[in-house]
C-alpha cells in the first residue's frame, strides 16, 4: 500500500471509522479496512480506526466473567480465545507475535488473579477489555505491515468514564458512560504523532484508574465519543447493511434506504426497532454536531445513511415505520382515579416493586394503560400475576397480550395527521389498544395485536407512500429500496404498448373522443404470462372486468374458462362464444335472485353459493348437483376498502363458523360440495397472499369428503404508480407450487379479471377548457366519471399523459377533471403534465378493466365508446 | 374408471395381506370390485428374525383386520368375509367391538345403527392361547402426535432413563419438528390409503370418523416386533374413556380407541395372539387432561413447535397462527387447560393471541363447559375440567377481566356447584391403568 509520504497538516480534518466484530475477523476484511483508511488519508484526512473484538470473543470473555467460579470452564474458554487470536495472527501472515501474546498472557494472569474468586465487576471489566485490546493490536501490526503507518492508542487514555449519582457497581464497571468535549489539545498531540490511528471500542477508564466497559452497542458509542473529542468531520459506522431503512427490510422489501436523518429521528428509529445503530451513540455527537454515516463494508460506493444536526428538508415527511413485538399491556381502570392524588404514584410503585419497567403510557380520566417490553421474567415467572394481585388493591386490571407497537417516525408528526386517513382506516379494522403521540412530535405509536403485524407493516408502508406522507420522491431523504439494492439494479419496466401505437391512437382520437381503445396483443401477453406459471389447473377470466366480445374470444383461444357473476354475464359469454362448453362457465353470484341459480343449473354451468340462504331456503333446487362453496376466510385485502371482499364487513362468502351448517343442509338436500372458493380482494401485489389463502382453503377442504377443486379467486395486482413493483409471477408460481406439493389431491383454479385487461385498455379524451383558481390549475377533458369512475369510487390512480405532447417537459401541476357536475369528477390530482391546450389528446392508462363496463349516462352525457386495435 | 357406489355392495372382503422388503400391503374389496390396497412402509426395515416370524405374521394378520375399518365404512355392507384365514371367537369378538364402537360417531352422523350390521365370522373355536415371548430388547416406542400429551410422555420416559424411540405414522412436518426437539431416536412409518377410496367418496360412499388409534396401535405392534421394542407407550389420558354423547341408548365416544376399554382388550389380544413380552399401555391413563397440562407446563422446551390444533397444518411457518387455528375445540381446550399452570405471557406467546379475550370464541368455550350445548366430537377434556379451569381463572387477577372469563364469572359461575369447581381433586392420579411401576412412580410424583 502506498502512503502519501508527506505528513498531513496539523489542522487536517479527522474521520473516525468504526468496524464491528465480523469486519475484523479475517484478513480480507482487514485489507478492506486498510483500503478505507488509506482512501481517507489520501483525501487529506487524519483517520482514527475504532474496532470491536473479533466476532464471538466478547461472548467468550463474558463466559469467563460470569462463570468465574468454574475454573476449569474458564481455562477452556481461555484456550478457545487464545486459539482464535493465534489463528488470525497466522492468517494475517505477521511475523512478531509478542504484542498479541502479551494480551493473552494478561488474560491468563486475570484468571490467576485473586479477584477472580469473587467475580467482582471491576475484574470482569478487565477481562472483557482484552477482546478489543487484542483485535486492535493485531490490526495495528497488520496495517503497519501493509505499509500504512498506524499508531496504536489505548482508548482508556482518552475516554474517561463518568460517575453517575446512584450508579450501581455493575453500572460503573460494565455499563459506563463517558462525557466528552472537543479537546483541541488532544487533537494537536495526536497530529504531532502521525496520520492514522487505531483504538478500541467498548472500553474506557474510570476516575480511579480502573478499566470500565460501555455496555451494549459499546463500540458504536466509542466511535461517537472519539468523533466528539476530535470534532471529526464524520464518524463512519461500517456494517454489513447499506444503512438505515424506512422499515425493516425483512418485513418490507420495498423499504427505502434513508439517505439523511437528523439526530433525533435516527435515535427514535434506532430505539423503536432498527438494529443497525445503537441509540446511545447519537447523544455524544449531537453537541459537537459531528455527522454519523452508516456505510456498507461490502459496497463502499453506496452513500449509506447520513445522520446530521439538521436535514434542511422543509416538507415534513414520515421517515420510517418500525415495529416491536412481544409487548404486554396492563390496563388499569379505576372510577376513583379522577383527580385522586397519588393514584399514578401507587400504580408505578407496584411496577417498580416487581422490577418491571414501563415503556408507553396512555391515560384517561378512569384508565391508565402501560406497556411492558418483552422480558424473560414475564415468560418464566409469575411476576405478572403477582403484579396484578397488588394492582387490584386500587383498580381493575386487565392484561392485553401479545401485542406489538407500531411506530411512525418523522419530524413534525402532528402536521401530517390529516393526511394519514388511509393509514388510520387500516387501523380502523383492527383493535388498537393504545395510541401514543410523543410530545417531541417525532413519533406516533399504535399498539395492536401481535398477530396482525407482519402483514400490516408492508401495507402501512405502501399506504404511507401512497398518501404522500412518506415522501419517497425526495431524493435528499430517501434512497433506493432494499429490493432494488438486492437486485443491484432498478427493475426497468418496458414502455407500455400505447407509446408504440401513439400515431394510431392520435388518429382515433381525432375521429371521436372520449374513446376506450384496447390492445388484444396486450391481453394475450398477460394471459400467456399466467399460463406460463403451470401451477394452475384452470384459469378463468372474470369477465365483469371487461365483457367485450372480442376480449372473450381472444381469451377463449388462449385456453381460459370464464367466471360470471350474473345471469346476464352468462348469457353474454354464451352469445359471444357459442361453442364454449357450459361446464367451463363458473357462476359466482352474490345475493342473486333464485331464478338466476335455477337458470344456471338448467344450463349446466357450475354454480357457487356464497350464503346459507340458497341452500337453506331453496335446497331442493340443488339436489343432485355439484356445487362450489365460497367461504370467507376472515381478513379481506385490497388496495381500497371498497375492493376488499373478506371479513365480517364484507357481504361475500359464508363465514367459517357457518360452514358446518351449510354442509348439513347440502347433505340433507343431496347437493355435493366439490369446490371451495375464496376471494379476498383486489389489486394485491404480494405473492405470499395467495399462498396463505391456498393453505387455508386446502386445510379446510381436507375436512370435507369430496372437494376436488380449490378456487383462489383473483385479485392479481396490476402496478399503477411508478413506484409499484409488478407482481412477481415467479414468486407466485413458487408459492403455489409449495402448497400444491403438500395438497396434490386438489385441482387449483384461479379467476383473474383486471390483471388480464387493465393494461390493455386506454381512455382517450380531449382537453375542453383550462382554468386557474388561486394556486390550483384545472385541466378539463371530455371524459368524466361517467366514462371512468374508478378514481372517484376507489381513489384509483391512473397514469395520465398528454399524448399530443408526449415528449414535452411535464412541468405544470394540474388537476385533471371531467365535465360531470360532481365535485368528485376528478380523474387525477396533482399531476405533472406539459402545458396543455384545448383539443390536446389526453391518455388515461390502465383503463381496460372496470372502465367502459362501469360507465353511465349520468348528466345524460354519452360515455366513451370502445375500439379494438 | 367409474367405480360403483360401495353403499350398494353386498359384502366387504378381507382379501389378503402381503409383506416384502419393508412394505406391508393390505388388500380389501367390496364384492367383486377393484382391490383396495393400503400400503404401510417400514423405513430401513431389518430382516424379520426367524424366532419372531410367527409373531410378525400374527401382527400383520391383526393389522389387516383392524385397518379394514377405513374401507369397510365406505359401504357398511351387512356381510363381512375374511378370506385365507380363520378367525377364532375371541378375535372376532374383539373386532366386532372395535367396529361397532370405533364407528359409533360415524354411525351417528350417517344415521346407521352399527350394532346390527357387524358380525366378523368366527370359525375356529377359541382355544386358550398364549403367544410366546420373543426376546424383545428393552426399548419403548413412543408415538408422537405433535400435541402436548405425547411430549409429556417423552419427558417422563427420559426422566426414567428409558431407551425410547419417537415414532409417527405418515408425513407431518409438525410432528417431525416435535420429534426432533425430543432428542430421541426417530422412526417415521409411511402409510398410504388406497386411492380408490377417493373415487368411492366421489361416487357417494359413506364417510366419517374412524378409530385411527386402533389402526396406529396395530401398525406399531408390527413395528415393535420388526425393529425390536418391548413396549408401546401411548399417551391417552383418563377422560378419553368417557362417552361424548348418548344416542338411542348407546354411549358414543369420539375417541373410543383411545379409551381404557380398547387399551385393555387390545393388550390382552396381543399377549394372547402376538407376543407375550410386548407391553402396550398408556402412560397418561390415570391423569386428567388438566393433570397432563400441568405437567406439560413445567417444561418450555416444546413451546414453539407443538400443536394440538385439529387443523392439519401441512405447511408450517414460524408464526403461532401457522400451528394454532384458534377456532377449533382443541385450540379452545388446550388454551384453557394450560392457562392455570403457566405465566399468561408465555401462554399468549404460544398461541399468538388470547382466545379467552375474544368474544367470538364464547360459543366454543361454552361447548367445553357443556353450557347450552353438548360436548363436541373432539378429543377434549371433560366438562368439569373446563369448568374448574375457568373457575380458577376467574379467581386470578391477571385473567378475570378477559371477555370469556368475565362472562363466565358473572353469568355461569353462580349457577354452578362451588364444591365441584376445585382444580386440586382433578389433578389426583387415579383410576384404571397398567403402567409399569417405576414409570407410574414418576407419573404420581407430578
Amino acid at each position: 500500500m502506498n502512503q502519501a509520504s508527506a505528513s498531513l497538516a496539523v489542522d487536517a480534518p479527522w474521520v473516525v471509522i468504526k468496524f464491528g466484530g465480523t469486519s475484523v475477523s479475517t484478513r480480507a476484511r482487514w485489507d478492506n479496512i486498510a483500503s478505507i483508511a488509506a482512501t481517507h488519508r489520501e483525501a487529506g484526512k487524519r483517520v482514527l480506526i475504532v474496532v470491536s473484538a473479533l466476532s464471538g470473543i466478547t461472548d467468550l470473555l463474558k463466559g469467563i466473567g460470569e462463570g468465574f467460579a468454574d475454573e476449569a470452564r474458564c481455562a477452556e474458554l481461555l484456550d478457545t480465545i487464545v486459539a482464535r487470536h493465534r489463528s488470525l495472527f497466522g492468517e494475517l501472515g505477521l511475523l512478531k507475535r509478542n504484542a498479541i501474546d502479551a494480551w493473552m498472557a494478561q488474560l491468563e494472569h486475570l484468571l490467576a488473579d485473586p479477584r477472580r474468586a469473587g467475580g467482582g465487576f471491576d475484574w470482569q471489566a478487565d477481562v472483557l477489555a482484552i477482546g478489543e485490546l487484542s483485535s486492535s493490536t493485531l490490526g495495528s501490526s497488520y496495517l503497519n505491515a501493509l505499509g500504512l503507518t498506524t499508531h496504536w492508542l489505548d482508548s482508556r487514555d482518552y475516554l474517561c468514564a463518568e460517575a453517575l449519582p446512584n450508579q450501581s457497581a455493575w453500572g460503573r464497571c460494565l455499563s459506563a458512560s463517558v462525557r466528552v468535549r472537543h479537546d483541541p489539545a488532544v487533537m494537536a498531540k495526536l497530529a504531532a504523532r502521525g496520520d492514522v490511528f487505531i483504538a478500541q471500542g467498548f472500553i474506557a477508564r474510570s476516575a480511579d484508574g480502573a478499566t470500565a466497559v460501555l455496555g451494549r452497542g459499546g463500540s458504536d458509542t466509542s466511535a461517537a465519543y472519539f468523533g466528539a473529542l476530535l470534532k471529526a468531520e464524520a464518524v463512519e459506522i461500517w456494517t454489513d447493511v447499506p444503512g438505515m431503512f424506512s422499515a425493516n427490510p425483512r418485513q418490507v422489501p420495498d423499504a427505502r434506504l434513508l439517505a439523511r436523518l437528523d439526530y433525533a429521528e435516527a435515535q427514535e428509529i434506532a430505539t423503536t426497532g432498527a438494529k443497525v445503530l445503537h441509540p446511545r451513540c447519537i447523544h455524544p455527537v449531537r453537541d459537537e454536531r459531528v455527522p454519523i454515516r452508516i456505510k456498507d463494508t461490502n459496497r463502499p460506493e453506496l452513500p449509506g445513511t447520513e445522520i446530521v444536526w439538521n436535514t434542511q428538508s422543509t416538507a415534513p415527511s414520515i421517515k420510517a415505520i418500525s415495529s416491536r413485538k412481544g409487548i404486554t399491556l396492563v390496563s388499569m381502570e379505576s372510577i376513583s382515579m379522577w383527580q385522586q392524588v397519588g393514584f399514578l404514584a401507587d400504580v408505578f410503585e407496584a411496577f417498580k416493586r416487581h422490577g418491571l419497567s414501563v415503556d408507553l403510557i396512555g391515560s384517561a380520566e378512569t384508565n391508565v394503560t402501560v406497556s411492558l417490553d418483552p422480558s424473560d421474567n414475564l415468560l418464566s415467572t409469575d411476576v405478572l400475576a403477582r403484579l396484578c394481585v397488588d394492582l387490584e388493591a386500587f383498580c381493575r386490571v386487565k392484561v392485553i397480550a401479545p401485542c406489538a407497537a407500531i411506530t411512525l417516525v418523522g419530524r413534525g408528526m402532528r402536521a401530517m395527521l390529516h393526511r394519514l386517513s388511509a393509514v388510520l382506516a387500516e387501523f380502523g379494522a383492527l383493535d388498537v389498544h393504545l395510541i401514543s403521540q410523543s410530545s417531541n412530535n417525532l413519533n406516533l405509536t399504535f399498539v395492536v395485536d401481535e398477530a396482525v403485524v407482519d402483514a400490516l407493516i408492508p401495507r402501512l408502508h405502501a399506504l404511507l407512500i401512497r398518501a404522500e406522507v412518506m415522501r419517497v420522491g425526495d431524493a435528499a431523504v430517501f434512497g433506493p429500496s432494499w429490493r432494488e439494492l438486492a437486485e443491484e439494479a432498478v427493475s426497468i419496466r418496458l414502455p407500455p404498448w400505447w407509446q408504440r401505437e401513439r400515431a394510431r391512437l392520435l388518429e382515433l382520437a381525432a375521429a371521436s373522443t372520449p374513446r376506450y381503445v384496447y390492445s388484444l396483443d396486450q391481453v394475450r401477453e398477460q394471459a400467456r404470462g399466467l399460463l406460463g406459471l403451470g401451477m394452475v389447473d384452470r384459469w378463468h377470466y372474470a369477465l365483469k372486468a371487461n365483457p367485450h366480445p372480442q376480449i372473450l374470444r381472444c381469451l377463449q383461444v388462449e385456453g381460459f374458462a370464464f367466471e360470471c357473476v350474473s345471469w346476464n354475464e352468462v348469457k353474454a359469454v354464451r352469445a359471444a362464444l357459442p361453442d364454449l362448453p357450459a361446464e367451463r362457465i363458473l357462476f359466482t353470484p352474490n345475493f342473486a335472485p333464485r331464478g338466476e341459480y335455477r337458470a344456471a343449473l338448467v344450463a349446466g354451468v357450475r354454480v357457487t353459493l356464497d350464503a346459507l340462504h340458497p341452500i337453506v331456503e331453496w335446497g331442493a333446487d340443488f339436489a343432485g348437483h355439484e356445487i362450489f362453496l365460497r367461504v370467507d376466510l376472515g381478513a379481506g385485502r385490497g388496495h381500497h376498502d371498497k375492493v376488499k371482499t373478506g371479513g365480517a364487513q364484507s357481504k361475500f362468502g359464508v363465514s367459517l363458523d357457518e360452514i358446518e351448517t351449510f354442509r348439513s343442509y347440502a347433505r340433507q338436500h343431496g347437493a355435493r360440495i366439490v369446490g371451495l372458493h375464496a376471494h379476498l380482494g383486489s389489486g394485491i401485489l404480494d405473492a405470499q397472499h395467495w399462498r396463505s389463502v391456498y393453505v387455508q382453503l386446502a386445510s379446510l377442504a381436507e375436512r370435507f369428503n369430496r372437494i376436488e377443486v380449490l378456487d383462489l379467486g383473483g385479485g392479481l395486482g396490476v402496478p399503477s404508480r411508478p413506484e409499484d413493483v409488478p407482481l412477481d409471477l415467479v414468486a407466485l408460481g413458487a408459492a403455489l407450487a409449495e402448497v400444491k406439493q403438500a395438497y396434490p389431491q386438489f385441482q387449483l383454479w384461479m379467476e383473474p379479471g383486471r390483471y388480464l385487461v387493465a393494461e390493455a385498455g386506454v381512455l382517450l379524451a380531449r382537453v375542453t377548457q383550462t382554468k386557474h383558481k388561486g394556486d390550483v390549475h384545472y385541466l378539463g377533458i371530455d371524459a368524466g366519471m361517467n366514462s371512468l369512475i374508478r378514481p372517484a369510487l376507489y381513489e384509483a390512480w391512473h397514469e395520465i399523459v398528454n399524448l399530443t405532447r408526449l415528449d414535452a417537459e411535464a412541468d405544470d401541476l394540474v388537476q385533471i377533471v371531467g365535465p360531470i357536475c360532481e365535485t368528485g369528477d376528478v380523474l387525477g390530482s396533482n399531476r405533472r403534465l406539459p402545458t396543455s391546450y384545448e383539443n390536446d389528446v389526453i391518455l388515461i392508462a390502465e383503463a381496460g378493466a372496470y372502465g367502459a363496463v362501469m360507465s353511465s349516462h349520468y348528466n345524460l352525457r354519452e360515455p366513451a365508446g370502445e375500439t379494438i386495435l | 374408471m367409474n367405480p360403483v357406489d360401495p353403499r350398494s355392495a353386498q359384502a366387504f372382503r378381507f382379501v389378503r395381506r402381503e409383506y416384502s422388503a419393508g412394505e406391508v400391503r393390505l388388500v380389501y374389496a367390496f364384492d367383486d370390485g377393484p382391490e383396495l390396497i393400503e400400503r404401510i412402509g417400514f423405513p430401513d426395515a431389518p430382516a424379520v428374525l426367524p424366532e419372531r416370524q410367527a409373531a410378525f405374521d400374527a401382527a400383520l394378520d391383526l393389522l389387516h383386520l383392524i385397518a379394514g375399518v377405513s374401507y369397510y365404512k365406505a359401504g357398511v355392507p351387512s356381510t363381512i368375509l375374511v378370506e385365507g384365514t380363520a378367525l377364532d371367537v375371541a378375535t372376532a369378538g374383539f373386532l366386532d367391538a372395535l367396529y361397532v364402537h370405533g364407528l359409533g360417531e360415524f354411525g351417528y352422523h350417517n344415521k346407521i345403527d352399527m350394532r346390527g350390521r357387524i358380525r366378523f365370522p368366527a370359525s375356529a373355536a377359541s382355544a386358550e392361547m398364549r403367544a410366546m415371548p420373543n426376546g424383545l430388547p428393552r426399548n419403548t416406542l413412543v408415538p408422537i402426535g405433535g400435541g402436548k400429551d405425547s411430549l409429556v410422555s417423552v419427558e417422563v420416559l427420559k426422566r426414567a432413563g428409558e431407551s425410547a424411540t419417537a415414532v409417527w405414522i405418515g408425513s407431518s412436518g409438525l410432528i417431525e419438528s416435535c420429534a426432533q426437539r425430543t432428542g430421541l431416536p426417530m422412526l417415521n412409518i409411511a402409510r398410504s390409503i388406497s386411492p380408490i377410496l377417493f373415487d368411492y367418496n366421489r361416487a357417494g360412499a359413506f364417510n366419517g370418523h374412524i378409530p385411527v388409534t386402533a389402526i396406529n396401535s396395530a401398525i406399531l405392534v408390527a413395528a415393535a416386533i420388526l425393529y425390536g421394542h418391548d413396549a408401546i407407550a401411548f399417551s391417552n389420558e383418563r377422560s378419553a374413556s368417557s362417552a361424548t354423547l348418548e344416542y338411542d341408548g348407546v354411549p358414543i365416544n369420539h375417541q373410543w380407541s383411545k379409551g381404557w376399554g380398547f387399551e385393555q382388550s387390545f393388550r390382552d389380544l396381543i399377549h394372547a395372539r402376538v407376543a407375550a413380552d410386548l407391553n402396550y399401555f398408556s402412560l397418561l391413563r390415570p391423569l386428567s387432561e388438566l393433570a397432563v397440562a400441568s405437567r406439560f407446563a413445567q417444561n418450555n422446551r416444546y413451546d414453539d413447535v407443538f400443536s394440538s390444533c385439529n387443523r392439519n397444518f401441512r405447511i408450517l411457518g414460524p408464526k403461532p397462527s401457522d400451528r394454532w387455528c384458534g377456532q377449533c375445540p382443541k385450540c379452545h381446550f388446550v388454551f384453557l387447560a394450560l392457562a392455570p399452570f403457566m405465566p399468561k405471557p408465555r401462554l399468549l406467546g404460544i398461541f399468538g393471541r388470547n382466545l379467552l379475550d375474544d368474544p367470538a370464541q364464547t360459543g366454543g368455550f361454552d361447548a367445553l363447559i357443556e353450557y347450552h350445548d353438548h360436548k363436541p366430537f373432539e378429543c377434549v377434556g371433560e366438562g368439569r375440567e373446563s369448568r374448574a379451569a375457568l373457575a380458577e381463572l376467574a379467581r386470578r387477577a391477571e385473567w378475570r377481566e378477559d371477555a370469556v372469563v368475565e362472562r363466565f364469572a358473572h353469568e355461569i359461575l353462580p349457577q354452578l356447584d362451588a364444591a365441584e369447581l376445585a382444580i386440586e381433586p382433578l389433578l389426583v392420579v387415579e383410576g384404571e391403568q397398567r403402567i409399569p411401576a417405576h414409570l407410574l412412580a414418576l407419573i404420581e410424583s407430578g
